[in-house]
């Protein structure tokens, strides 16, 4: 247990990771429309790097899946190694790939006000071109992987990806619809609710620990 | 149990291979043991034990026991909570009392780490990665053990109590009991009360379907540990290399801010108020918090001026294990967010009572 905690302080690898958490971080804010300038231009560059590229892949492959379950099911293996041959074929994908924009619109980019400039549209080609390649790079593993489920694939995702599933999420209460959100002012709230509003007769660390325990992840 | 049923057959293959006959005698013993071990722990949990009958208390006996049971021994014990949603976290924890004073570390093994230190009403936070030392005054009662807001016999109106026996939890045996609620305003708990102390050794929320929403236990005890209360208090103020940070809190009333409930929730009664900073950005602005509970439950409102900036048209619902959440915009352009271990409901009904005096 005291290992454990030793652990936590002081760790060598501590800049290594954040350089790295922040490389993560923009791209899951490239993902989400948000760079633009030179952030924008480091990022896609970020996104052509090899490990840059895997991440940005997981990235819209745990959306795809968040979206729908269906998105989850193995894809034909057939389809996938005809489609790994032609994208061994293929030229590494270019941010000025025009011909794709048309074709998937990425639902996490649709958002974006600016749908009309045209490098957003030179990222949602690549959006696209990526999670398909992303596709066949985790069907591709699968299968020399002897058959391990995807699932596998998934789990190396780092936990910061985990943020539309952590606790506060938000449904707002429209009549037709239900919007998910994230709201940083809701954990803040809740927090306080926690420390202080812990006035419960059972003498038990709990209320108190609640408020030091529960967290979202990645703050 | 499984190192016990390893052991043995390990002697019983060594007993085969050396056909030792006093092997055998041995490992008969041992199994012999190995059986009746667990069988007599099993009685230990069964509802009729035999030795020591449990005492039958009500809703206000059971409570009292709880609320004083801390200070009855030091202890230290590692803690963990779990929550429907799937989330998990645990915490080291040591408990010391001395004079009037009870002293409690808290140290989060999960997530950023942090040591937690309350002195009755005073808690210190510790941030070692950032080294920053938070200080917040909580509701300074100085009255020792704390005085219950709602008492036991009102708490007895809402809940009612039945015992379901008994269960080990952390090495110790502890009595179940099942606090029952009276109507669907609030949930029930099924707690686990340590036998001797009374300490609550496990607590689990339950909603009215009878879902498990959150739960808390102690994952090990040492109900004899050698901390003292002077050890905790001294490394509470230990505060050097730290960064203070003393948020504002300024302590005030629904009324004097101009806010009322037209009818109280039923069991529901102000505890205090207090405008405060939530937020730890320098530019954060004040909320004002009103806290509400019913001896067991509590319920924050917390109100602020609606900013269209920052808050969405629509109202907004959310839960996080027991924990239920409801911000929507209330008259007079204020944004109200309802935060309490209580149903949905419960928040709904206390959204809607809530009025602007002026």
């Amino acid at each position: 247990m005291n290992k454990a905690v030793s652990g936590n302080y002081g760790s060598s690898d501590n800049t290594m990771m954040i350089d790295e958490l922040s490389r993560r971080e923009q791209l899951s804010a490239l993902a989400d429309g948000q760079l633009q300038g030179d952030e924008w231009r480091d990022a896609v560059a970020l996104a052509c790097e090899d490990q840059g590229q895997a991440t940005w892949a997981l990235y819209h492959m745990v959306g795809d899946v968040l979206r729908s379950s269906d998105l989850a099911k193995p894809a034909d293996p057939a389809f996938l190694s005809r489609l790994r041959d032609q994208l061994a074929h293929e030229a590494a994908p270019q941010p000025s790939v025009e011909t794709v924009v048309g074709v998937v619109a990425a639902p996490g980019v649709e958002l974006a006000a600016n749908a009309s400039v045209f490098r957003w549209k030179m990222v949602a080609g690549f959006a696209s071109l990526a999670a398909v390649a992303a596709i066949g790079w985790t069907s591709l593993a699968t299968l020399q992987g002897g058959g391990q489920a995807p699932g596998g694939q998934l789990a190396s995702v780092p936990e910061r990806v985990a943020v539309p599933a952590a606790p506060l999420v938000a449904v707002a209460e429209s009549d037709d619809q239900q919007v998910m959100i994230r709201d940083p002012r809701l954990d803040e709230l809740l927090a306080a609710h926690k420390q202080f509003g812990s006035t419960s007769a059972l003498q038990m660390p709990a209320g108190f620990l609640r408020n030091a325990t529960f967290e979202s992840p990645g703050r | 149990m499984h190192t016990f049923g390893l052991a043995k057959i390990i002697v019983l293959l060594r007993c085969l291979r050396t056909k030792s006959l006093l092997g055998l005698v041995f490992s008969g013993i041992f199994l012999s043991v190995a059986v009746a071990g667990p069988a007599s722990s099993a009685n230990g949990q069964g509802a009729g034990e035999v030795v020591a009958p449990a005492v039958e208390r009500d809703v206000a006996q059971w409570i009292e026991r709880m609320r004083v049971a801390p200070c009855g021994r030091p202890y230290a014990g590692t803690f963990v909570v779990l929550s429907s949603s799937g989330s998990m976290a645990s915490s080291r924890i040591w408990h010391a009392c001395e004079g009037d004073q009870q002293l409690e570390r808290v140290e989060a093994l999960s997530g950023t780490p942090r040591t937690v230190f309350r002195r009755n009403d005073e808690v210190r936070t510790f941030l070692p990665q950032s080294r920053v030392v938070r200080t917040d005054q909580r509701e300074p009662s100085g009255i020792f053990p704390r005085v219950p807001v709602v008492s036991g016999a009102s708490i007895s109106q809402f809940y009612g109590v039945r015992q379901l026996g008994r269960e080990r939890v952390a090495g110790h045996v502890a009595d179940v009991i099942w606090l029952k609620p009276q109507d669907s305003l609030r949930f029930g708990y099924r707690l686990w009360s340590e036998r001797e102390t009374g300490l609550v050794v496990k607590l689990q929320t339950l909603s009215a379907d009878g879902r498990v929403l959150e739960q808390a236990a102690f994952s090990e005890l040492d109900l004899n540990s050698p901390i003292r209360a002077d050890q905790l208090s001294r490394m509470m103020d230990a505060t050097a290399g730290f960064k203070p940070v003393v948020p504002t809190v300024v302590k005030t009333t629904a009324a004097a801010e101009g806010w009322t409930l037209r009818q109280s929730v039923a069991g529901f009664v102000p505890v205090s108020c207090h405008r405060r900073t939530v937020s730890t950005s320098d530019q954060a602005q004040s909320v004002l918090q009103c806290l509400y509970s019913d001896g067991l439950a509590s319920v924050s409102l917390f109100l602020e001026s609606f900013d269209p900036e920052r808050h969405p048209a629509h109202s907004q619902v959310s839960s996080m294990g027991a924990a239920h959440l409801l911000s929507q915009r209330v008259p007079s352009d204020a944004w109200l967010t309802a935060v309490g271990e209580v149903p949905l409901q419960t928040l709904r009904l206390f959204a809607g009572q809530l009025e602007r005096m002026r």
